[in-house]
């Protein structure tokens, strides 16, 4: 039985060298990976209450709240990928890595205290090659190659036998490398793409459905920062699906703003419990259409200064909001739901337990559940 | 399939072998143990299941997870989310209805069984010679499913195996109404069948109160509900008992010159009936009986049984002794000093000891001159090895002093054992094919404290030994099997346990019980019992009616 690879090199005329396969997330010593970007352009004032400087409890509005409402977040929202380098392949006299990922991307959904469902889940098997495994044409779309070569993989014997599928093949520039720049990580980028876009689409998903409203919002795991550029018309929709989306980030770079807030980082330090900071607004240059409403709040005390603080984030959907930043009841009414949220804790079990959130650790923990185990994706190639 | 109730979960840790399987359910599904599920296999088969153990479990990795989701001890926190859990459930492997064993497999779905289901994986479909010996509930709700239980009556009351065992603690256990409704049944069963070879007769003893004194009339407090599980599930009449016949030991003392706790009223009116009796030992014809006043004594040395053997083989003029005051007056004579007659071997230390035995004992009214027939007055042994078939006597023992009802055990017991070894001028074809001894506090007999040379013992090893060719089998009762004798446990074919405590269960009998059950035994239900039977797969929960006779609440 032939395995994937051999299919590929022949299908592509390259040489393949059953180098050593690997995971890139299991080798990867773990580190603290902030997931904020550079390049934020900080105006001060993200709400509409300009008075609030240093910080705000929230504590007796969240004790209001969970004894007299219900749950402000109703969905969750995660994704992750695993990547695999699964071999090296020839292609004239440059070598490239083949980059092989199984995306996660989930929505739970809480019907009530007890009980807590999956409500969306895609997670596709991809493989990303250098885009000249396609020899003969330079000219128009490569998509038509690569989905035939899809297709072709996907009739052999050993993903049919066991009902797999790839789902879609990402060729990555094969231009020259350039100082730090690997094709590995060429590969594992279009990856995380692909599934960004997946995140995007069940979010619009959920708007579609109609499940989104002022009395069920959507939390998903990180920051919101991550959208692509896309044309202007687009956009408008894409940001209005985020109407009613919280980013809340576990670990963020406490040092983002502090060009333009001054000291910021001691001030999260130092921020008490059940407290938050004023809301900020920034865009990135990276996506200069949007305009996000950041703030900070913590919701455990702990010993180590940024434990037990999120960074919350929602993105500034219509006018208003971009000219006088976001209501600050709406900070207040997000703020004291997420300290509603600190219980349970996955303590022993998620080392970052202090700030995680339980349903969106459950959503994570879900999406991990669906992954085929290392060995078996790996020796599918 | 019937509703499905979770999947099976095969893990590095808990694989599902070819005995045991473990499987997810939602935690609000009530289960219990005894409970049978069934499990799609390979080749569309079905794995039957019984549920052992169930536990419930949440993501939270210590207790000290919990704490913290509390807010470091706070106890008024209510969280948005409870913690993800489930209740996973092991089932031991009943079997399979195409015989495949190769364990079940992962994320296979479990269901509940339907009636028909649980009787064939529980091996009650198609028993035969079937018996009635309870019934089952099973599931909650609208799956809840009631079913009757059957007994192989060859396992029973022979040929294939033979003899009932019943413990628990006395109250909670009701362990004299089970036996009851067991002998109710069989008597039910043998009444039905057309004559033929085989036959049954019951012995039994009232130990306790009035207890047993009036089988033969009915309950009046069974409620309609009550009678109609008799009647439609259990295929019983809620009649009580026919064939009847009470033995009362005779005293000069009471009005109804009975030695019971009987109302004299009542007796009196059983006696004009002819089923009342007053029974009587005389010396002439009992005196081979000695030793058995002699079971709960030790005598290593043998020499009361050198004295009893001096008596009975008429040596020291004991020939000419007719009564039992004579008996003790010549007994007397041996315990003087310095006698010159007798067995010289024997000293006057052992006399003076068996003196003081005998004439405790004798000093009750049923060691008597003689018997008057016109006044109901038999003696046992007389109407014991004249048991008619389907018959039912049942001896009062239950005032008498601890030798006494000794004494009179030993005689009925000896007595039924004669008559099935054929040493009784009986025609064969008369004589009921199998007996039924019913023992109350099996414990006072066989116990593993009583004298290894006690006659009684011997005889009840030696029936539950070879009772079973004989015709002979015992239903014995006791509140802790652990303390009964090997050897008389061990014949048993069928066991029940009723509830019993702590202490009894950590004992070496219950060992092969799994521990579920055997918490479960300290908190049974009266009415409720765990049985074992060579044809049950696995133990059983079963209960019963309340019985069909008469009850004297307060004894």
């Amino acid at each position: 039985m032939s395995k994937i690879l051999e299919f590929i090199a022949k299908e592509t005329d390259g040489k393949n060298y059953k180098s050593y396969q690997y995971c890139f997330e299991s080798i990867d010593i773990p580190k603290l990976v902030y997931e904020d970007k550079k390049g934020i352009q900080v105006k001060k004032k993200g709400e509409t209450d300009r008075s609030l400087t240093q910080y705000k409890s929230l504590k007796d509005l969240a004790d209001k709240l969970s004894n007299s409402s219900s749950p402000l977040f109703k969905y969750f929202l995660d994704g992750s990928r695993r990547t695999y380098k699964v071999d090296d392949i020839a292609y004239g006299r440059r070598l490239y890595p083949i980059i092989a990922g199984q995306i996660g991307v989930a929505v739970c959904e809480r019907v009530d205290r007890h009980s807590f469902k999956p409500f969306l889940l895609s997670n596709p098997l991809v493989i990303s090659i250098p885009e000249n495994a396609n020899a003969t044409t330079s000219l128009g779309s490569n998509d038509l190659f690569f989905n035939n070569l899809m297709n072709k993989i996907n009739q052999q014997t050993i993903l049919r036998k066991q009902n797999l599928k790839i789902e879609k093949i990402l060729p990555y520039k094969n231009t020259a490398l350039k100082d730090n720049d690997k094709y590995e990580d060429r590969g594992i980028a279009k990856i995380q793409n692909e599934m960004i876009n997946l995140e995007q689409n069940i979010v619009f998903n959920l708007a579609k459905k109609k499940k989104l409203n002022d009395n069920s919002f959507l939390i998903k795991d990180g920051s919101l920062e991550y959208m692509k550029t896309s044309e202007s018309k687009e956009l408008s929709q894409i940001k209005s699906n985020y109407d009613c989306v919280v980013g809340v980030s576990k670990l963020f770079n406490p040092e983002a703003l502090s060009n333009d807030v001054k000291d910021i980082s001691r001030k999260i330090a130092e921020l008490p419990v059940y407290c938050r900071t004023p809301a900020f607004m920034y865009q990135t240059e990276r996506i200069p259409d949007v305009k996000f409403s950041v703030w900070y709040l913590r919701i455990r005390k702990t010993n180590s200064p940024f434990e037990g603080v999120l960074k919350l984030e929602k993105i500034l959907v219509r006018d208003i909001q971009e000219d006088e930043g976001l209501d600050s009841d709406e900070i207040d009414l997000i703020s004291a739901n997420i300290i509603n949220e600190r219980n349970p804790v996955c303590y022993g079990k998620d080392a970052r337990w202090a700030n995680h959130l339980y349903p969106v650790y459950l959503t994570e923990n879900y999406i991990k559940s669906k992954y085929l185990s290392d060995l078996h994706f790996i020796n599918l190639f | 399939m019937g509703k499905i109730i979770g999947k099976v979960a095969a893990t590095e840790k808990k694989p599902t072998t070819i005995d045991e399987f473990y499987f997810w359910t939602d935690k609000q599904r009530v289960l219990n143990p005894f409970d049978v599920v069934k499990v799609e296999h390979i080749e569309e088969s079905i794995t039957f299941g019984i549920i052992e153990e169930i536990s419930h479990i949440t993501d939270s990795a210590s207790y000290l997870s919990n704490f913290i989701s509390s807010d470091f001890g706070d106890v008024n926190t209510e969280p948005n989310s409870s913690r993800i859990g489930m209740n996973f459930v092991k089932a031991k492997v009943l079997g399979n209805n195409k015989s495949i064993y190769t364990p079940v497999l992962d994320g296979n779905k479990v269901s509940l069984a339907e009636k028909g289901e649980v009787l064939e994986a529980l091996g009650l479909k198609n028993v035969k010679n079937p018996l009635i010996c309870g019934y089952m509930d099973m599931y909650r709700a609208e799956d809840k499913i009631s079913l009757p239980v059957h007994f192989n009556s060859q396992f029973l009351i022979g040929p294939e195996g033979a003899h009932l065992n019943i413990s628990g603690i006395s109250g909670l256990a009701a362990k004299t109404s089970y036996t009851m409704f067991i002998m109710k049944a069989i008597q039910e069963h043998y009444l039905k069948q057309k004559k033929g070879v085989d036959s049954i007769a019951f012995v039994m003893f009232n130990v306790k109160g009035r207890d047993l004194l009036a089988i033969d009339e009915p309950n009046e407090e069974l409620s309609k509900e009550e009678k109609n599980r008799y009647e439609k599930m259990l295929e019983l009449s809620s009649e009580p008992f026919q064939n009847v016949k009470y033995f009362y030991p005779y005293s000069d003392q009471s009005k109804s010159k009975t030695y019971s706790y009987g109302n004299d009223k009542d007796i009196d009116i059983q006696v004009d009936l002819d089923k009342g009796y007053k029974y009587k030992y005389v010396f002439e014809d009992d005196k081979l009986n000695l030793d058995l006043l002699f079971s709960n004594i030790e005598d290593s040395t043998g020499t009361m049984e050198s004295i009893i053997n001096f008596i009975i083989t008429d040596q020291g003029g004991f020939d000419e002794v007719s009564s039992w005051s004579q008996f003790v007056s010549k007994v007397g004579e041996f315990t003087k000093a310095g006698r010159t007659s007798g067995d010289k071997e024997i000293s006057v230390m052992s006399w003076r000891k068996f003196k003081r035995i005998v004439s405790k004992a004798l000093n009750n009214s049923i060691f008597s001159n003689r018997v008057v027939p016109e006044k109901n007055e038999v003696r046992l042994r007389d109407s014991i090895i004249n048991i008619e078939k389907n018959e039912i006597n049942v001896v009062d023992i239950a005032k008498l002093d601890q030798d006494s009802q000794a004494f009179v055990f030993g005689d009925v017991i000896r007595a039924i054992y004669e008559l099935k070894l054929g040493q009784e001028e009986r025609e064969e074809s008369e004589i009921p094919s199998k007996i039924v001894i019913f023992i109350d506090e099996l414990n006072k007999y066989a116990s593993k404290d009583i004298p290894k040379n006690s006659p009684i013992l011997r005889q009840i090893i030696d029936i539950s030994e070879r009772g079973r060719s004989l015709g002979i089998i015992l239903f014995s009762v006791e509140q802790f099997k652990s303390a009964i004798h090997d050897r008389v446990k061990g014949n048993c074919a069928t066991h029940a346990y009723g509830r019993t405590n702590a202490i009894e269960i950590s004992k070496g009998d219950y060992r092969f019980i799994p521990s579920v059950y055997k918490n479960m035994m300290t908190r049974l239900d009266p009415g409720e019992y765990i049985i074992e039977h060579p044809v049950f797969r696995s133990l059983l929960n079963i209960k019963f009616p309340r019985p069909s006779y008469k009850q004297f609440p307060n004894g």
